[in-house]
């Protein structure tokens, strides 16, 4: 009796197939035409692997380390440690107020200053601190403190919205307990918000200091300081097993970095019993 | 009296102590760890920025004023000639994320602890991969790509595409450590090979967490995108680079803004379309 009428079924499964395949050749169409538009040639893909191996040990090997171990040099990566350094912190002190400010359930002024801190977080994140570096070079000349206000915008822009996302998780009961009880904007803020987000924020600061300090080792390619310029210089120069070495480092200098921060950030776990943000 | 009896009785005098001294402690590391980072600041400022920069150049605040006063007011004649430059920017970093996608999920899976097919060597591989992926900023992946398939967006998409790789295909090898495995053990119970296992056991649990990460990462390379016409690969980063070699401070101004359009309204589809997945 229970007889299955099989028929819509195949049909539905059918059209589902066809639909399918339609939206896969629009796909591809669309990827062709965009390449095309982009003037990509795919035949150089054929060949991209041989040029990147003659590329990779012909030119890029062996690296010039003896390079990188030249006192100036030396001098230059000591100068994007403490570029990277002074560019968190100031970045971190005003991206606190400034998430504060931003976030909407505990902004002190929810209208004005809530939009204003919006539009500062965004635009310092929007734009790339490459560009950012060029535009400080282009008002302060050349130097160390054009690529300093570069990375402390970038910090800025990355940990303001980080840190406003962690406030605008908070539980608002003891918020409301405080505003409650008569407590004005800055003492919810310490008594209220800080200690909730406390943990968090150490978090999200030692991250930040690992994407801050990666922008310095190239912030300085167009003149912003730090070991960059040898980057752009060596570059330009077709010096390739220089730049060769110039790039090990940098990779090296991160992978340290992000392992010193990763213990950090244990430790914190362990110490605070949270789940600290991790990438 | 005896409400409070039995509350004291309970944590009492020593536990008191403990929690004050611990507090002490607490207080004691924080002036501790701001003291050292005052101590780190101060020796930068003094070491490197001091020397470092060119104070004479800047001639005093008003002329540094002056000199961002230049910025102002933007150039609106100049949008007409942006429309091309923002939609390549756009469909650099589609097809660099797109690019990028295919490469991660192969180094996810190579990489993730629970399958490693190809055993300890790949892991180690791909996890090397997501590193270097991931240490080398995106100007200096588009300089080794334009050197080896010369200027234009193809350098670009490259670039893009090896840097997004870090990220991603950490996301996805965590997502993949996290699957149900059964699914993939019944198809290896019937003899599926190692693609449909794959395409139809693992790329299906995948697709979720997969595709919200790949927009989130389309978003950020909208982001560098911009940036990568500095070192020749073409987009909005080509027409900044040509109004700053003709010093041309308003036109600076004008690309900015629409670098920042770019980037709002590429933030808001993102935002959309991963709130429309989840």
């Amino acid at each position: 009796m229970n007889r299955i009428d099989v028929a819509p079924i195949l049909y539905r499964r059918r059209r589902r197939l066809v639909l399918r395949f339609v939206l896969l050749l629009a796909l591809g169409a669309g990827l062709w035409l965009t390449l095309q538009y982009l003037n990509v040639r795919l035949e150089r893909f054929a060949t991209l692997f041989d040029r990147l191996g003659i590329l990779l040990t012909e030119r890029y090997y062996p690296p010039d380390f003896e390079y990188i171990l030249r006192p100036r040099f030396l001098q230059s990566v000591l100068e994007t440690i403490h570029m990277a350094l002074v560019a968190t912190l100031v970045g971190l002190l005003l991206a606190v107020p400034l998430a504060w400010f931003a976030a909407f359930n505990a902004s002190p002024l929810p209208r004005a200053g809530q939009a204003a801190a919006r539009v500062v977080i965004t635009g310092a994140r929007a734009i790339h601190e490459m560009i950012w570096a060029i535009v400080f070079i282009m008002v302060l000349g050349y130097g160390v403190l054009a690529g300093v206000l570069a990375l402390t915008l970038g910090c800025i822009g990355f940990a303001g919205k980080l840190f406003a996302e962690e406030i605008e998780s908070i539980d608002d009961a003891p918020v409301e307990a405080m505003r409650a009880s008569g407590a004005g904007s800055q003492a919810v803020f310490f008594f209220g918000v800080l200690p909730q987000v406390r943990t968090a924020f150490i978090g999200i600061s030692i991250y930040t200091w690992d994407v801050v300090f990666r922008s310095a080792t190239v912030v300085g390619f167009f003149g912003a300081g730090g070991m960059g310029w040898y980057l752009r210089r060596t570059a330009d120069q077709l010096q390739s097993d220089r730049v060769a070495a110039i790039i090990l480092l940098i990779a090296a200098l991160v992978v340290i970095s992000e392992l010193v921060s990763h213990h950090a950030r244990t430790a914190l776990e362990g110490r605070s019993g949270q789940r600290v943000l991790e990438r | 009296m005896s409400v409070f009896a039995g509350i004291q009785a309970a944590p009492g005098p020593p536990a008191l102590a403990r929690w004050q001294h611990a507090r002490r402690r607490g207080h004691i590391t924080l002036f501790a760890v701001i003291m050292l980072l005052l101590a780190l600041s101060v020796w930068a400022v003094q070491d490197s920025v001091i020397p470092g920069t060119d104070w004479r150049r800047m001639d005093g605040f008003a002329a540094v004023l002056m000199g961002f006063g230049r910025f102002l007011p933007p150039d609106p004649s100049l949008l007409p000639t942006l429309f091309a430059p923002a939609l390549q920017t756009i469909l650099i970093a589609i097809v660099g994320t797109l690019l990028g996608a295919l490469m991660s999920l192969t180094v996810a899976l190579l990489g993730a602890a629970n399958l490693r097919p190809l055993g300890a060597p790949g892991y180690i591989l791909a996890r090397g991969l997501m590193t270097m992926s991931r240490s080398i900023h995106e100007i200096v992946w588009a300089l080794i790509f334009v050197s080896a398939v010369g200027l234009g967006a193809f350098a670009g998409i490259l670039a893009l595409a090896c840097r997004s790789v870090g990220f991603v295909s950490k996301l996805l090898a965590e997502a993949i450590e996290r699957i149900d495995m059964r699914q993939v053990e019944a198809l290896r119970a019937q003899g599926a090979s190692p693609l449909d296992m794959i395409r139809h056991a693992i790329i299906p649990q995948l697709l979720p967490i997969g595709l919200s990460t790949l927009i989130f990462e389309w978003d950020i390379n909208i982001n560098r995108a911009a940036v990568l016409g500095l070192v020749g690969a073409g987009g909005l980063g080509l027409s900044f680079h040509n109004q700053l070699i003709a010093s041309n401070y308003a036109g600076v101004t004008t690309v900015l803004l629409a670098i920042l359009a770019v980037i709002l309204v590429g933030e808001a589809i993102s935002v959309q379309l991963r709130r429309r997945i989840v």
